[in-house]
């Protein structure tokens, strides 16, 4: 009688692509929901071990996540105060400064384009680099009416709901628990042992993902710094920072803090086209680091599902919600593949469902007992 | 007054809880951590909890009535054993996923307290000393099964 706990099989993938593809949907329609709630999750996995040590030293679960979230909270404003100011004399400068990255990204490209068309007549002919700089112009005064201004826009438009991560948290981390245990004890008796191996599961797979996210951004932001700072370029910190902030969005992330990096060092460095080569190299060996050694050790496996439909879901997501859904495909595979892996073998069992039956037949039988005619 | 029942109905909860041989050296605070662990279930007589050879989840407290160990499917012939309020079963769940060596139906319609083994490996992380504590009660109950299983394999005719 040694049955199997979790489905396996097409059906399964079959139905964790169209479940995560729904719930994607949905983030995107309700996207004011989905980025502070996806915050409150990692906020829930940074806090979580600081309440359960606040718990041992006798102090109850609700006062340790609320001291905590507190604590998150002031620390936030503490922080916010010197640094608000600070960002709005930053933005009055940050087209200027836009502005010269974009034009350093131009000078770079007209560089190259020269040489290139020393090394190549028909490219000089063909008046390559006079054409690239038309265009290079163009896109440069439209990006940022076209696509900068709205993509900044919308992010500060996220602004407000992001405010509610630390509310969420404290929930999660002073009801979590309590949560869960009562959606388990509506499961009935036959299935109590798989729900509870079904939480397990998922929480496993969030924590793991969620703080391996965290540990990696950590250890690619000090990569990043240090490899900046080698090179001489200034900000290095800074920078660092975004380009792993960056690589949490799969696919476009890396090639965007790429474009960063040369785009500083053309700037900083417009008559040394070498430090640009030691930046893109900088960043390759990161990059090779980061496949190869960090997220193994990181993120690694704790998804656990095919590459296949991975890849699969990391299109679905980038199509059907945007960046959000870039960031948000690969988590909300991972928790869905757990469940549906799980509710498959309950729905395979007969075993169960006899079980079951039975309780609610004893059940209707005790209901019944007196009422016989 | 919901507070205060709910108080007292925990307060009674941990002192059966206390008197359990698993829990029997945790002091009050840690009980308290466990019994937040728990999960409450209700069986009716006949019901079955667990089958032979199933992965087991699960320890179960007896809170109230009897639980029957026995052979899949054989409650009449199969005895193994019967479990009173403020015993437990099912703890080798705790140790590995193996399977459950017997099936677990109920003897009297009772009220049983679930600890998950991911709650308990939970606390192996978060509250090593509690776990420590909940480990080394299990050894010791698993020893003493072990002898008296010998025991009676002594005594056993040839």
């Amino acid at each position: 009688m040694n049955r199997t706990y979790l489905a396996s099989g097409p059906l399964v993938w079959i139905a964790t692509i169209a479940i995560t593809t729904l719930l994607l949907v949905a983030s995107a329609k309700a996207l004011f929901l989905a980025v502070p709630f996806l915050f409150a999750i990692i906020l829930y996995y940074i806090l979580y071990p600081v309440v359960r040590r606040l718990e041992m030293s006798g102090i109850s679960r609700e006062t340790a996540a609320a001291l905590v979230a507190g604590g998150v909270s002031l620390l936030a404003v503490a922080v916010m105060i010197p640094t608000v100011p600070w960002l709005v004399g930053q933005s009055v400068s940050s087209e200027e400064a836009l502005g010269r990255y974009l034009e350093g990204g131009r000078v770079l490209i007209d560089r190259t384009l020269e040489a290139l068309e020393s090394q190549f007549g028909f490219l000089k002919r063909m008046d390559f680099r006079a054409e690239v700089g038309r265009k290079a112009d163009e896109f440069g005064s439209t990006f940022m009416k076209a696509q900068l201004a709205p993509a900044l826009l919308q992010a500060a438009m996220q602004l407000p709901a992001v405010l509610l991560a630390p509310f969420l948290a404290f929930f999660l981390l002073r009801d979590g628990r309590r949560f869960l245990r009562m959606i388990a004890s509506a499961v009935p008796n036959a299935f109590f042992e798989r729900t509870v191996y079904m939480f397990d599961r998922v929480h496993q797979t969030a924590r793991n993902y969620f703080q391996g996210l965290l540990k990696h951004a950590v250890v690619d932001a000090a990569l990043y710094t240090l490899g900046l700072w080698l090179i001489g370029i200034s900000g290095a910190l800074i920078l660092g920072i975004v380009a792993a902030l960056l690589a949490w969005i799969p696919l476009i992330g890396s090639a965007l803090a790429c474009i960063m990096i040369v785009l500083a060092a053309a700037t900083e460095f417009p008559s040394d086209p070498w430090v640009v080569y030691a930046s893109v190299g900088m960043f390759l060996f990161v990059r090779f680091l980061d496949a190869f050694v960090i997220m193994p050790l990181t993120v690694g496996r704790s998804i656990q599902m095919h590459p296949l439909p991975t890849v699969l879901m990391l299109f679905i997501g980038g199509t059907v919600a945007g960046v959000p859904g870039l960031v948000l495909a690969l988590p909300i595979a991972g928790v869905v593949s757990k469940v549906v892996e799980t509710v498959g073998a309950i729905i395979d069992d007969p075993r169960l469902h006899a079980r079951h039956r039975f309780a609610k037949l004893l059940d209707a039988k005790r209901i019944n007992v007196d009422l016989r005619l | 007054m919901f507070r205060f029942r709910k108080r007292q109905s925990e307060h009674t909860r941990i002192g059966q809880i206390h008197r359990l041989g698993l829990f029997a050296t945790l002091q009050p605070k840690e009980l308290r951590v466990v019994n937040g662990l728990l999960h409450e279930r209700r069986y009716l007589k006949g019901e079955v909890i667990f089958d032979e050879g199933e992965e087991g989840q699960a320890l179960y407290i007896v809170f109230g009535g009897k639980v029957l160990i026995c052979q899949q499917g054989e409650p009449e012939t199969g005895r193994i054993a019967e479990v009173g309020e403020g015993s437990m079963f099912g703890e080798l769940a705790l140790l590995d996923d193996s399977p459950r060596s017997a099936q677990a139906r109920v003897a009297e319609d009772c009220l049983l307290a679930a600890l998950s083994r991911a709650d308990f490996n939970d606390l192996v992380e978060t509250h090593a000393v509690i776990a420590s504590k909940i480990a080394l009660q299990l050894a010791r109950e698993l020893g003493q099964k072990l002898r008296e299983h010998f025991v009676a394999m002594d005594a056993r005719p040839l």
